[in-house]
């Protein structure tokens, strides 16, 4: 039975998660995330919409109030499992009266890591994260983006096969998130799974094989970036001309005009020639013809006003952040 | 491994905080004063001999002798200097432990790893120890040396006056730690913890007044209840009697007998001492086994209540 959940392709497979914070508070209403092994999965969302605390459940430190799935192949909670998980949560912070190595030391001797491996993990990683220099100095002198970094060191002290980063990248200069970027993708070029949750979309969009979109406490949207943005174009025809005695007509081709700009959702050809035959016909010269790919952020407020109007099935959800 | 490095860090974070140094500054003051004192022959003399006891002829050492030379260092310096106002310095600078280690951000990390929730609750319980083990075993350690060395009295049994002492801390420190569990607050924790050191001696004086009145005595329900509600809390008063105990010290009321000689009282100052000796004789010579396993087990209920709340909380 071990054998053939550890053999599961997902590394991350979470069914029907749900958290309510006493009897009214509903954090998560039933999320269902799948995350494939070495890749890189993003989760986001608006705040409160539960991100963190799905976070938090899969690392055991919230309880859920239903949880089913895996991780790494063994049950939600399993702890022996978390030897192989490494772990950055949003707004860490190490005792203060610690060296950068010896948080190192401290964490991986928590999480089982043989002693003569902490001191070569350490110095390995401290070099990985730009900290080699600071390795000696109390925390209490690092600045943000110095604990951030020793943050994430941390998290691979165990060489772990699934890292969960909670907003990695928060107080890092463009410098250092160029950096970490990189090193989220050197780790999934190592067959490491990293799991993301960050509200820096394009950052996201930069190093994500999969989204999840979190709304109110369920999975709005889950795929990959190809998957989630390839139906979701529109076409924006730029014209010179007055288009109000058209604008019905426009309108019933699903089109929407905004001053010289008229808008076709979707990508359908046959539709879009329509709408231009309707403008030339009238008399108004057509200036560009430029599809338009959504972004991620397009997705995720199209994803917030969809819920906005919506609601998840549960009525009373009201998603807090814990 | 995982227990180490929760005790090292307990180390660490212990002397990060001044109150460690402060204490430690006030064992060495104690071993440097005891140090300042010495005997010679039956002469005594103080700052290393530049000012000598006078008058050889006046029995002095006579009628200070070893019992009541240890008794000075285990009922002055052992009980009031160390087990109060070091005990309570020593909660005042491990209450806050509990609070830092559950705020956000710090716990999610440790709770991330692969520890069962009961068992990192209790290392890190033990770890809090580290504190008071420390000190103890210095301050014992120190005494012990210059009792040794300087005054010639060697007295094993008084050594173990340092597991002791980390036993009484540990029946105030439970009761810290479950109320830093349940309201995160180390003033609280601190207030709660010295309120309950309190009542446990209170409580335990209870039966001591039924001795010293025995007319009450014929209240036997209420008699009956005391004692019964005595059992109950650790015996905090109960430790530094095993220390004279052990330490071969006398009791309180001896010292004293030998510091203000009997032909110096008056009738009623000799009753009350004679009632106060009885008393304390009574208390020297009780179960230690008894007095510490209730006491055990009242901490084992109280740390079980804290280790529930930390492992059903969501952080």
């Amino acid at each position: 039975m071990v054998a053939i959940t550890e053999m599961t392709n997902w590394a991350v497979d979470l069914i029907d998660v749900r958290k309510t914070y006493g009897r009214t508070i509903q954090a998560l209403s039933g999320v269902n995330v799948q995350v494939g092994r070495g890749e890189i999965f993003g989760l986001l969302g608006p705040n409160g919409a539960g991100k963190t605390t799905l976070v938090k459940i899969m690392m055991t430190v919230v309880r859920p109030t239903h949880a089913l799935g895996t991780i790494l192949g063994r049950p939600i909670g399993h702890r022996g499992k978390l030897a192989r998980i490494g772990y950055l949560p949003e707004n860490h912070r190490f005792p203060g009266y610690l060296t950068g190595a010896r948080v190192l030391n401290y964490y991986a001797a928590l999480a089982r890591v043989p002693g003569p491996r902490r001191r070569s993990n350490s110095a390995r990683l401290l070099q990985r994260v730009g900290m080699s220099t600071w390795a000696d100095t109390r925390i209490e002198k690092y600045s943000k983006g110095m604990m951030q970094r020793l943050g994430i060191a941390q998290a691979l002290m165990n060489d772990p096969d699934l890292i969960v980063l909670d907003e990695p990248t928060d107080g890092l200069d463009p410098v250092g998130r160029r950096e970490v970027r990189q090193l989220l993708v050197e780790l999934r070029g190592e067959g490491k799974t990293v799991f993301l949750n960050s509200h820096l979309l394009s950052e996201l969009e930069m190093v994500c094989d999969r989204v999840a979109i979190l709304v109110g406490g369920l999975v709005a949207r889950q795929g990959t970036l190809r998957e989630l943005t390839e139906h979701t174009v529109e076409y924006r025809i730029g014209f010179s001309g007055d288009a109000q005695p058209i604008r019905t007509k426009l309108e019933s081709l699903g089109g929407s005009v905004d001053r010289s700009v008229l808008t076709v959702p979707g990508g359908d050809v046959d539709r879009i020639n329509a709408a231009i035959d309707c403008l030339r016909a009238a008399g108004i010269r057509i200036e560009s013809v430029m599809p338009h790919r959504f972004s991620l952020e397009d997705i995720l407020v199209e994803a917030v006003g969809r819920t906005a109007v919506a609601p998840p099935t549960v009525p009373s959800a009201r998603p807090v952040r814990p | 491994m995982q227990f180490w490095a929760l005790v090292v860090d307990g180390s660490r974070e212990s002397r990060d905080k001044k109150i460690f140094w402060v204490v430690l500054a006030i064992t060495l003051l104690i071993a440097l004063a005891m140090l300042c004192i010495g005997f010679d022959g039956r002469r005594v003399s103080f700052f290393f001999g530049l000012v000598k006891g006078d008058a050889p002829e006046s029995g002095l050492m006579e009628s200070i002798g070893r019992t009541q030379l240890v008794g000075v260092v285990v009922w002055l310096l052992l009980e009031t200097i160390f087990g109060w106002i070091g005990i309570v310095l020593m909660i005042v600078a491990t209450a806050g432990m509990i609070p830092a280690f559950l705020e956000r951000g710090v716990i999610d990390v440790v709770l991330a790893k692969p520890l069962s929730r009961p068992k990192l609750f209790l290392y890190k319980y033990l770890a809090g120890l580290v504190f008071v083990v420390v000190q103890s075993f210095i301050f014992v350690g120190a005494t012990f040396l210059v009792m040794g060395f300087r005054w010639g009295l060697w007295v094993p049994g008084y050594l173990l006056a340092a597991p002791l002492l980390v036993l009484l801390f540990s029946y105030v420190y439970c009761v810290s730690v479950w109320v830093a569990v349940k309201t995160r607050s180390a003033i609280a924790a601190v207030l709660l913890s010295l309120g309950a050191w309190v009542v446990f001696a209170l409580v335990h004086q209870g039966p001591m007044i039924f001795e010293t009145f025995p007319a009450l005595k014929e209240y036997r329900t209420l008699h009956a209840a005391v004692r019964a509600a005595a059992w109950i809390p650790p015996k905090t008063g109960d430790i530094i009697y095993f220390a004279a105990r052990w330490a071969e010290a006398g009791t309180s009321a001896e010292l004293f007998t030998g510091i203000m000689p009997r032909g110096a009282m008056d009738a009623e100052d000799r009753q009350q001492i004679d009632v106060a000796m009885q008393i304390e004789e009574k208390e020297i010579l009780k179960s230690s086994i008894s007095s510490v396993g209730s006491s055990l087990l009242f901490e084992a209920v109280v740390v079980l209540l804290a280790m529930w709340s930390f492992a059903r909380k969501d952080y």
